[in-house]
């Protein structure tokens, strides 16, 4: 057991965070309250994920052949905090590097790899998920966008929303039903689908959390190469729940609520409320949480790092970083008082950013059901 | 960074709990507890098997102490191990006589172990003292939390001071070993409360299969999985900064949360001396109640941390 970093995880750290700081523009701060989707965020990331790609740096835990440098997850994750304490500048490239990458390169053909790795380990593949459907949320396996053989295509028909960043997305981790007599889990599989294919339509959906965070995704008789289907036909549940098990806690959301907490406590200071005992009190049961959440995401990569199969640990990792977030997003809102209730003040836009983190990604409850299940083992009805 | 443990900690876990199938368990503290008595006989197989001096140690330290901390608590062993492998040697720098009972000025009416111990620190605010104690400086208390309480017949200001400064680190130790504790003990009653829950029918189905049910154990799950990194990670750094004060918050918030719940999901018969659910639960409470209370380790590592 070893709960320091080495000298060498130690240099990078330093090496990233003076990158970061001098590839940052000044008006970072501005552009990143926008969210990944924004079109500002969009196109600085892609321009950022290019030279922390020739750097190496982007995708250094894949393997050698496929643009990384065979690095253990650890790596991965510091990048994966520093960015996150920084805005996430990679934007949604995170979500490339994070899970679809991996998954490709579980899953793949040597053809999908050599195709769809290299352009996001050089920063240049930019993804998007179509997961969700209207009738099909935390019940995923109920999804019913139809995918039907048709020669060496599939023809797709259907639905898909809450498509974050589509509107920036050069591809889709498109899961559809290939068997139309099927419903649960069987008779799914995962397309990788460009973004730009005819029949395809997008509509942004308004909401309270911020631009270009909702979409909902329309498919008619739209043309998809069978050669891009991931993994096997019928049976891409495996791929699904692969991919799921990385993306859940691929966002290093607790390094985020750490350096807001850190903000937070200087405001405090500044307000003269920190010195309040029961201030203290809510400042340091929040820490605790952000811990909290920081080492069960490191038991996630830990296991990784081990070479194991992902584990419940994911979901109870993700709860946690949820209730961390929470935890810092409350008390903001609390020390702003009624100055957070302006647009793009700091804790306003601390608390759009994580106000939703319960819900995206698998809800707190589904979380909760896996726990429950294969960690703790308890019966099902 | 690497959670898994090494050759010599499965072999000191390994050891310890072959130790402690012999000398502990929860038939033992339900006899022990009938008489009010600590297990002298089993810290004494302890310390003989070279368990309590593994802090200070040349290949082993607090990590392993802590270790072998939370394994005793699992094993429901009734003695203050705590004390004695942890604070002791971090206060200290050397181990002290023991049992070694924890105390502060303010809370000095009642001391867990008093009655049985051969040292007591106490967190005197600035400083720490140390105070010898005979038997009979300490007047027995009758206590339902399994554990012997007791009255102390001297002033808690008196003894040896140990220097300004030092009552912060005998506090940064107490939430390190106090974590440690109830790790172990909430690992125990977690255990007990899921294989209750998966035997227990009614309505025609394991209790264990309701969701209200499953949710809130899941939630305890990840809160005493959390008790258990944090202490380990405060362990492994000595017990610097905030960090045994954070395990020491989310140890005691825990600790009530698992409380509540185990005691709510096993019914009745939870509350029975029959069920060994009290074993490991009724002696959260005086984890709880220890090193200030719930709310001082917060505000200790807010201060730590933010410098107020
Ligand atoms: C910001 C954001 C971004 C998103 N981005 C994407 C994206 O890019 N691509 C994509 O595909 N999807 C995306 N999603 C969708 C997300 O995956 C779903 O919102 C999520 O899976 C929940 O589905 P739902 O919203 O339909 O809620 P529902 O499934 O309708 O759930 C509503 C409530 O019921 C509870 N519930 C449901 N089933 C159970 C059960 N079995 N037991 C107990 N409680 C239950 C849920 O936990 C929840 O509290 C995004 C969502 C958000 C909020």
């Amino acid at each position: 057991m070893e709960f320091a970093w080495s000298p060498e995880d130690l240099a990078f750290r330093e090496d990233l965070r003076a990158f970061i700081e001098a590839e940052l523009p000044a008006d970072w701060e501005e552009i990143s309250k926008g969210g990944p989707g924004s079109d500002a965020q969009a196109a600085f990331s892609r321009r950022f994920c290019a030279k922390l790609a020739e750097k190496g740096w982007l995708t250094q835990h894949w393997p050698v052949e496929f643009g990384g440098q065979g690095a253990s997850p650890w790596r991965h994750a510091i990048v994966g905090e520093e960015m996150w304490s920084r805005g996430e500048p990679r934007g949604q490239q995170y979500m490339a590097v994070n899970w679809v990458g991996p998954t490709i390169l579980q899953y793949g053909t040597e053809a999908q790899k050599e195709r769809h790795l290299p352009l996001i380990s050089s920063g240049n593949g930019m993804w998007c998920q179509g997961f969700s459907e209207p009738e099909a949320g935390s019940d995923l396996a109920s999804l019913r966008t139809l995918a039907v053989r048709d020669g060496e295509d599939y023809v797709v028909n259907g639905s898909k929303i809450w498509t974050s960043y589509v509107a920036h997305a050069d591809y889709c981790f498109l899961v559809v039903r290939t068997d139309p007599a099927s419903d649960g889990r069987r008779g799914i599989s995962v397309l990788l689908c460009p973004v730009d294919l005819p029949g395809i339509e997008l509509r942004e959906i308004p909401a309270v959390i911020g631009d270009r965070y909702f979409h909902e995704v329309f498919f008619r008789d739209v043309r998809v190469p069978a050669t891009s289907r991931l993994g096997p036909e019928h049976e891409g549940w495996a791929v699904v729940t692969y991919a799921l098990s990385y993306e859940r806690v691929g966002a290093a959301r607790y390094a985020r609520a750490a350096l807001a907490l850190d903000q937070l406590a200087e405001e405090a200071k500044r307000r003269g409320s920190l010195g309040d005992p029961a201030i203290q009190e809510r400042f340091g049961r929040a820490l605790a949480a952000v811990e909290a959440a920081r080492l069960l995401t490191y038991k996630v990569i830990d296991v990784r790092a081990h070479g194991q199969p992902p584990t419940a640990d994911t979901s109870l990792a993700r709860v946690a970083q949820t209730d961390a977030e929470r935890s810092v997003a409350n008390l903001g809102m609390e020390i702003y008082g009624a100055d957070a209730l302006a647009y793009g003040s700091w804790a306003e836009v601390y608390f759009r950013m994580v106000m939703w983190s319960g819900v995206a990604v698998g809800t707190t409850e589904v979380n909760l059901n896996l726990v429950a299940s294969r960690m703790l083992g308890l019966p099902r009805e | 960074m690497d959670f898994e443990w090494s050759e010599d900690q499965r072999e000191i876990v390994g050891a310890v709990e072959q130790l402690l199938a012999e000398h502990a368990g929860p038939a033992r503290a339900i006899a022990l507890d009938a008489e009010d008595a600590y297990d002298h006989e089993l810290e004494q197989a302890l310390d003989e098997a070279g368990f309590l001096d593994v802090a200070l140690a040349e290949e082993t330290g607090f990590l392993e102490a802590a270790l072998v901390v939370e394994a005793v608590a699992r094993a429901a062993g009734v003695a203050s191990i705590g004390a004695s492998a942890i604070v002791a040697p971090g206060l200290l720098g050397e181990r002290a006589e023991g049992p070694v009972a924890l105390a502060r000025v303010e809370d000095a009416a009642v001391v867990p172990i008093a009655a049985h111990a051969r040292t007591l620190l106490v967190d005197a605010g600035d400083e720490a003292r140390r105070i010898p104690l005979a038997s009979g400086d300490a007047e027995p208390v009758r206590s339902g939390f399994m554990i012997p309480v007791a009255r102390p017949r001297m002033e808690l200001t008196g003894g040896e001071s140990l220097g300004p400064g030092s009552g912060a680190r005998l506090r940064r130790y107490w939430q390190l070993a106090l974590a440690a504790e109830a790790s172990g003990l909430m690992a125990g009653a977690l255990d007990v409360t899921v294989e209750y829950v998966k035997q227990r029918r009614q309505f025609k189905r394991p209790i264990g299969s309701f969701q209200a049910i499953q949710h809130r154990l899941a939630i305890c799950q990840a809160g005493v999985q959390s008790v258990h990194w944090l202490m380990l990670e405060a362990a492994a750094w000595d017990a610097a900064d905030e960090r045994a004060a954070l395990a020491a918050t989310r140890a005691a918030t825990v600790a009530q949360q698992v409380f509540i719940e185990t005691h709510q999901m096993t019914g009745a018969m939870g509350f029975t001396r029959e069920h060994d659910l009290h074993v490991w639960s009724m002696r959260l409470q005086p984890l709880i109640a220890a090193c200030g209370g719930p709310a001082a380790h917060p505000r200790a590592a807010a201060q730590a941390r933010w410098g107020v």
